[in-house]
């Protein structure tokens, strides 16, 4: 519809609206590459192109959470390695306070706790070492600590128990002493470091953690937002493609069942609502075809009712003006008395009031013969202009308002046919120029051999045949408005001259001016 | 009052001659006649003879009986002039249609003469 309605604008139009219709035109463009995709495979389409969008948001939101758990899985590593260095730190003081008891009491039960200390040792440092095995920092400091603590108790604690068990004395030197302070000091430094270096391990781990639980939180808020964005649009799109055409071709039924039937659709859409607008077109349009053919064909009937009703009243009428004489001047004879040249005269309208009924009898049934084609012609040669000059000598007496003028421009004018026929068309035409200018007139007959044609041509001064009519006057019965302008006739004269000139292999037709005067024609084939 | 025996004048407008004459024969001699045979020639003598009675067929050359009738109603001094129509239209809606133009009584084709004669006369009579 739109297209149409372009087309039909001006070239001014077009360029006056020509810049701001690009967005529209790019628009128009979007919408003609959607439309070439059918419903479906636009469904489809939207349906796995929401599906990854809204996979792709929680695969989003699934990595801020693994992040969210790293760190903190990483916060708990921190505070495994500072437990275990604080177990690590306990087992170096009990190594310290039980060497020290020994050595000053020199009790087999410090010794004993020692060297269960001792035992822990390897143990606790493995835990460490294992927990900060990640870590560079702390993996170097646990290495160091390893290597202080394992040089403590075997390059020192055993060493100074061995002195002590030869020379207690030996043993309590203060040179002695100040070398385990040294080294617990250094083991202690070491341990303190790695506890620091952990509590910062811990601290990062735990900021990283909240920092990657409100961004995870955030991610989820977006991704749950996007995905509810997208299925209204997705929504949208549908309403779009499917419910609007829907709706419009439900509208356009509704128009249709209440009757109107010129009802169109645009046909455009995805393919499946194309191929449903262009069906319901083409329902639409039968539809209309069917009514208008039903519509046509009820006036038909109509007419052809019309026809019927004016038939059995021209019939009726034709045959009771004859009746009427007949049975009026009987009547009169059975009843009354007349002298006998009255009574003959009666007799003799009687007779001939029959003969004219039976010839309008004949004249009925020869519509049925000669329509059904049963008529038989005769095939003689003669002379047509004689024919035409005696019948319009008849006709010419019996009509004094009018002036008969012949002209026959070839001498003898010859056809071939039946003569009685021939002369019936043309006594049927010259007494239509007749009846038809009740003013009287001139009433021409031109006779003439034309194109290899004899052309017989009657023309009159008369009434004319209004336009409206002029389709239909060889029909049979129709008889236009000559009914009600008083023309008596039957409506069959012309439908039977067509049949009996197109017998003879001619035409017959007319010219004719309302008000002005008619020209019938008909023409034969020139005799061989 | 030697004016009372002259015949009432009755106007025939029919353009067959021969049921011209068969409703003069019919009527008899008690009248004077007067005869047209198309619409024309009917309103014309209608003007000129002033007719007691008019006998009107419908289907005339130049218009229908009708519409004489139509022009006789429209008449000052002819609209009381009783008019029978005579028509071979013999349907219902034509008997109606005379009536609807002011027809006074309506006979069909083919008539009794008879029955002309004592339309005809009981028209003239219930007029005086």
């Amino acid at each position: 519809m739109l297209h149409a309605t372009d087309r039909r604008e001006s070239a001014t139009d077009r360029r006056r609206t020509a810049a701001p219709s690009l967005t529209a035109r790019l628009r128009g463009r979007i919408e003609g590459f959607l439309d070439s995709f059918p419903l479906l495979a636009r469904v489809v389409i939207g349906s796995a192109g929401l599906s990854v969008l809204v996979a792709a948001a929680f695969a989003v939101l699934l990595l801020a959470m693994s992040d969210l758990r790293r760190s903190t899985s990483a916060q708990a590593r921190s505070k495994d390695v500072s437990t275990a260095t604080l177990e690590l730190e306990r087992v170096v003081n009990q190594l310290e306070l039980n060497l020290e008891g020994y050595l000053a009491s020199g009790s087999g039960r410090f010794l004993a706790s020692w060297r269960q200390a001792q035992r822990s040792l390897p143990p606790a440092i493995v835990q460490v070492e294992k927990l900060v095995a990640t870590q560079p920092l702390p993996q170097r400091q646990a290495r160091s600590l390893a290597n202080l603590t394992n040089a403590y108790v075997h390059e020192y604690a055993i060493q100074l128990i061995a002195i002590y068990k030869v020379s207690p004395q030996a043993a309590r030197l203060p040179a002695a002493t100040q070398e385990g302070l040294r080294r617990i000091s250094s083991i202690r430094r070491e341990l303190s470091a790695l506890l620091t270096s952990e509590d910062r391990l811990a601290a990062t781990s735990e900021a990283s953690a909240r920092h990657d639980a409100t961004r995870a939180v955030s991610v989820g808020v977006v991704a749950l937002v996007l995905a509810a964005m997208l299925l209204l649009a997705f929504g949208f799109f549908l309403a779009r493609g499917v419910v609007r055409p829907v709706r419009l071709v439900a509208a356009g039924a509704s128009r249709v069942a209440a009757g109107d039937l010129s009802t169109r659709l645009p046909e455009q859409g995805a393919a499946e609502l194309h191929e449903l607008t262009e069906a319901f077109n083409a329902m639409a349009r039968s539809l209309e075809h069917g009514k208008r053919e039903l519509e046509a064909q009820n006036e038909q009937l109509r007419q052809s009712e019309r026809l019927k009703s004016e038939l059995v009243s021209i019939v009726s009428h034709e045959l009771r003006t004859p009746l009427s004489g007949i049975l009026g001047y009987s009547s009169l004879l059975l009843k009354r008395n007349f002298d006998k040249d009255a009574a003959r005269r009666y007799i003799e309208v009687i007779n001939e009031q029959g003969r004219r009924l039976a010839s309008l009898i004949e004249e009925f049934l020869d519509v049925e013969r000669v329509e059904s084609g049963r008529i038989e012609l005769k095939q003689e040669l003669f002379d047509l202009g004689a024919l035409l000059q005696d019948e319009a000598r008849v006709l010419g007496a019996e009509a004094p308002k009018h002036r008969f003028v012949v002209g026959i421009r070839e001498s003898p004018l010859e056809v071939v046919g039946d003569r009685d026929r021939l002369a019936q068309v043309y006594a049927n035409l010259l007494t239509n120029a007749v009846k038809y200018s009740p003013d009287g007139g001139r009433i021409e007959v031109d006779g003439a051999v034309v194109d290899g044609v004899v052309r017989v041509q009657v023309s009159d001064e008369g009434v004319g045949i209004p336009r409206e009519h002029q389709a239909r006057i060889f029909t049979k019965f129709f008889r236009a408005e000559a009914r009600e302008s008083g023309f008596a006739g039957t409506g069959l004269g012309l439908a039977v001259s067509r049949e009996i000139v197109e017998a003879h292999g001619g035409r017959i037709g007319f010219t004719s001016t309302p008000g002005a005067g008619s020209q019938f024609w008909f023409e034969l084939p020139v005799a061989t | 009052m030697g004016e009372a025996v002259a015949s009432p004048t009755i106007l025939i407008c029919d353009d067959e001659p021969t049921l011209r004459e068969l409703m003069r024969v019919s009527l008899g001699d008690g009248y004077t006649f007067a005869e047209a045979a198309d619409v024309a020639e009917a309103i014309e003598l209608a003007h000129e003879v002033r007719p007691d009675l008019v006998l009107l067929d419908v289907m005339m050359p130049g218009g229908t009986g009708l519409s004489v009738l139509e022009h006789l109603r429209s008449e000052p001094a002819l609209q009381e002039t009783p008019v029978v129509v005579i028509s071979a239209f013999t349907a219902d809606r034509d008997h109606l249609a005379a009536y609807d133009a002011g027809a006074n009584g309506f006979l069909k084709k083919p008539f009794d003469p008879d029955e002309l004669e004592s339309l005809v006369s009981d028209l003239l009579a219930s007029r005086n």
